[in-house]
């Protein structure tokens, strides 16, 4: 009997292929203000919180202290106010397909790595690490649009995925005027990373607020009913959606955003977002060639 | 004899403020190496009370220099970076001092033994540590200035 196995080019690696090793652990007793330093320095997006003698207790992402500076906490409050616990962790040598799915099915964006049941946490597997490997994996393929151009191959037939293909089209928008507390509202209900801020007649975009800019809004002790447009930063980071989806996370890369708004052709309208999660979710290279060699059908011998 | 912070810090002290930009740290740090003769790598933050709060290093900077993906490309000798030096100095700029500066802070009293200045030094891998009596900073050790006058003992 034929069966129909999904692949993907991440089959047959295993975690800690994808993962990576340095991640930031702090005391659970650490004050938030102090754990914002981290967060920026480091260019994290979540740190592990320890307990008195030193094990894992939970993590602490930029989405927990948007809560906290929305619930109005006081910044010296400790972690432990917020984290969230327990942390989640894979194995070391586990499938990244299996990792990728545990972390769909229960809805997070990291899991700590462990080498052994009892063992050490040796790294942090995350949506970016996974479009690393995706993007190095594109960039040694055959197919790779660099290695054709270095061997001069004059056509291109390959059809390559483009940023519309995988973007979200559902895009929300609020005015500068409104306040922090109506951008973290948002943000919150659709589950976003950041959002976009226009003008408030004519829809027109004039910037974006993320979670780094509100935690920093915290930080520096910002009022929640602050305008959007006090902290936004601006221009927007922009792709077209006819772009090849390799260019455009080639962009992310660069400009070390985890997303990246996307414009109609023609009109410049924006029309959708891309982020580094959505590209990690289609589990292949950039081309459709890739993507077609995902499905393998397999025959009883 | 007792050997103590207080005989190898320096009391010519350079602060910055939690809310001055890298930018206006980078030009204090040129500006206090200038007044001191040597290289100037990090310096104390201090509140309006001129309390210690923070320390802020060249290490910090650079943590917040380096690209978040370098991991990403930085094996592909083919990918054009132009540009990319000038976008990371540009962002970290404007980055405030108190924004990245490092508050996980050690400090010693005047009466610190050298030798306990020694291992703290080694085992937290700090190059410089204030010295503080009663909240008030009075000078700041350098881990040049330990070796040199470590040296001047071994060469004697």
């Amino acid at each position: 009997m034929a069966v129909i196995v999904d692949r993907s080019v991440l089959t047959g690696l295993s975690v800690k292929d994808a993962m990576r090793r340095q991640f930031i652990r702090l005391p659970q007793t650490a004050p938030i203000d102090h754990t914002i330093n981290y967060l920026i320095k480091h260019k994290a997006n979540a740190l592990m919180t320890l307990d008195n003698a030193g094990q894992p207790a939970g993590v602490v992402s930029k989405t927990d202290i948007m809560g906290a500076y929305y619930a109005g906490l006081p910044i010296m409050s400790p972690l432990s106010d917020i984290m969230v616990s327990p942390p989640l962790f894979c194995q070391l040598n586990a499938s990244l397909d299996a990792a990728l799915e545990d972390m769909r099915n229960k809805s997070v964006y990291r899991l700590y790595v462990q080498d052994g049941q009892d063992g050490d946490i040796v790294g942090v597997l995350a949506y970016p690490d996974m479009v690393g490997l995706l993007y190095r994996y594109c960039h040694t393929c055959a197919q790779s649009r660099h290695l054709r151009a270095e061997a001069s191959a004059p056509d291109d037939t390959v059809s390559r995925l483009t940023v519309k293909e995988v973007m979200t089209d559902n895009v929300v928008a609020i005015a500068e005027t409104d306040s922090l507390v109506a951008v973290m509202e948002a943000l919150s209900a659709h589950r976003f990373g950041a959002m976009l801020i226009e003008k408030n007649t004519g829809h027109v975009p004039v910037g974006v607020v993320s979670k780094t800019d509100l935690i920093l809004a915290y930080k520096h002790g910002l009022a929640v009913d602050t305008s959007a447009r006090e902290i936004m930063a601006s221009p927007i980071r922009v792709c077209r959606e006819d772009d090849y989806l390799e260019d455009a996370i080639r962009k992310m890369i660069f400009a070390e955003v985890h997303r990246i708004f996307v414009q109609s052709v023609g009109t410049e309208e924006i029309v959708g977002v891309l982020s580094l999660s959505d590209a990690a979710r289609i589990r292949s290279g950039s081309c459709h060639a890739c993507v077609s060699s995902r499905i393998k059908v397999e025959t009883d011998s | 004899m007792q050997m103590t912070a207080r005989d190898v810090m320096t009391t010519r002290l350079h602060t910055l403020k939690s809310d001055q930009t890298v930018a206006d740290a980078v030009r204090i740090f040129r500006k206090a190496s200038e007044e001191e003769g040597r290289k100037v790598f990090g310096m104390t933050v201090t509140d309006e009370s001129n309390r210690l709060i923070g320390m802020l290093s060249m290490y910090d900077i650079l943590l917040f220099i380096r690209p978040k993906h370098i991991h990403v490309w930085g094996t592909m000798d083919d990918i054009d970076i132009s540009g990319l030096v000038e976008n990371a100095c540009d962002r970290t700029r404007t980055i405030l001092v108190g924004d990245i500066m490092s508050t996980d802070l050690i400090s010693v009293t005047p009466d610190t033994h050298l030798m306990i200045l020694l291992d703290l030094m080694i085992n937290k891998h700090v190059r410089r540590i204030p010295v503080l009596e009663n909240d008030n900073i009075l000078g700041i050790v350098y881990i040049s200035d330990l070796f040199y006058n470590l040296l001047d003992k071994l060469s004697a």
